[in-house]
């Protein structure tokens, strides 16, 4: 399993996509630093059925004031919960 | 758990050198061993040191600086990368006749075997790109 | 696929094109060290990086190097492994033809199996 990391907005940029060309079906995304405008509710649906394996840093969104805006399926870590991913994962992939 | 960050973003420009500062702190906090930083692409700017942020702004190079003089953690800046980007430390200013340097210890020029080195040796390398 | 692929140690992602930005380069110069080291290096081009790959670059205004002499390079460092996907081609309307050197064209599916397959993977 691959923890993927983005830290682009669905928005701004395409790299999302090729993020999630990359995934394999146990891989995990998450979303950091300008990133996690993703985890907004109108734009979470880039990111089609990841279902448990989308998350969010809980700092990045805090400093933006998105912490209370996130889409329910989204899951919220903080920095001790990202490093949890990196362990769980074989290996770390930044998306940028 | 022996970690390596790898930094590609500069410093202010970019949330990439906080982000993964922030990582670091938590890496030990969880009492995994941060062995290696390396600074590649605009990363290597985080090794200035005339860097001179104001007073109430994080201080970059010296938080980098302070993992190397309380965790040991080795601060490698990919030297083909710094040297364009006016990065030097003494010999190299001198071998290249400047004046003056701009890279000092703990921070080290190093060639870029030594990130593929880390990456495979350590058990994880995570990257924080601009 | 080839299954040489899915022996290399390190894959070395490429992103970007030619001269607009030092990403290119600076992945090819981790890819060719990690080759010298005695690694075997897979390289795969996607979105924007396959133009890398476009046939008859030259160097850009004021001289600075492109990156075709690097390509040119990689069978010496015996970096042969060139993955490609196949939709950032076809997107642009580019072919295999129209590329320098040979390369593997990968489906979608292909793409998350590769970087499983490699310990280490560098996204420039």
């Amino acid at each position: 399993m691959i923890l993927h990391t983005l830290n682009r907005s669905p928005t701004e940029s395409r790299v999302y996509r090729q993020a999630l060309a990359a995934m394999g079906p146990d891989d995990r995304l998450l979303l950091i630093e300008d990133g996690v405008q993703g985890a907004l509710p109108s734009l979470v649906r880039h990111f089609g059925e990841l279902d448990g394996q989308l998350f969010a840093l809980r700092e990045d969104l805090e400093a933006r004031g998105l912490a209370g805006r996130c889409a329910a399926e989204v899951l919220v870590v903080d920095a001790d919960g990202f490093v949890t991913l990196t362990e769980e994962a074989d290996k770390t992939v930044s998306w940028f | 758990m022996r970690y390596a960050l790898l930094v590609q973003g500069g410093p202010y420009s970019r949330q990439a050198a906080h982000s993964a500062l922030r990582f670091a702190e938590a890496v030990i906090a969880r009492r995994h061993r941060l062995e290696t930083v390396f600074f590649y692409h605009d990363g290597v700017y985080n090794a200035a040191r005339l860097a001179a942020p104001p007073q109430d702004e994080p201080h970059l190079v010296d938080r980098f600086r302070a993992l190397h003089e309380v965790h040991g953690t080795q601060l490698k800046v990919c030297i083909a990368a710094g040297l364009r980007r006016g990065l030097l430390d003494e010999r190299e200013a001198a071998r290249h006749g400047k004046q003056g340097y701009s890279l000092e210890a703990p921070f080290e020029l190093t060639g870029l075997g030594q990130l593929i080195d880390a990456g495979l040796s350590h058990d994880r390398l995570i990257t924080f790109s601009p | 696929m080839h299954d040489e692929s899915m022996n290399g140690e390190v894959l070395v992602i490429l992103r970007h094109a030619p001269h607009g930005s030092s990403w290119l380069r600076e992945g090819l110069d981790a890819a060719l060290v990690a080759a010298a080291f005695g690694r075997r290096v897979t390289l795969l081009f996607i979105g924007e990086g396959v133009t890398a790959l476009v046939a008859g670059q030259g160097a850009g205004a004021l001289g600075q190097k492109g990156t075709q002499p690097t390509l040119e390079m990689l069978a010496m460092y015996d970096i042969d492994t060139l993955l490609v996907e196949r939709q950032a081609l076809d997107e642009r309307g580019l072919g295999t033809a129209d590329l320098l050197l040979p390369v593997t064209t990968l489906a979608p599916p292909e793409l998350a199996a590769t970087l499983a397959a490699h310990p280490l993977v560098l996204n420039f």
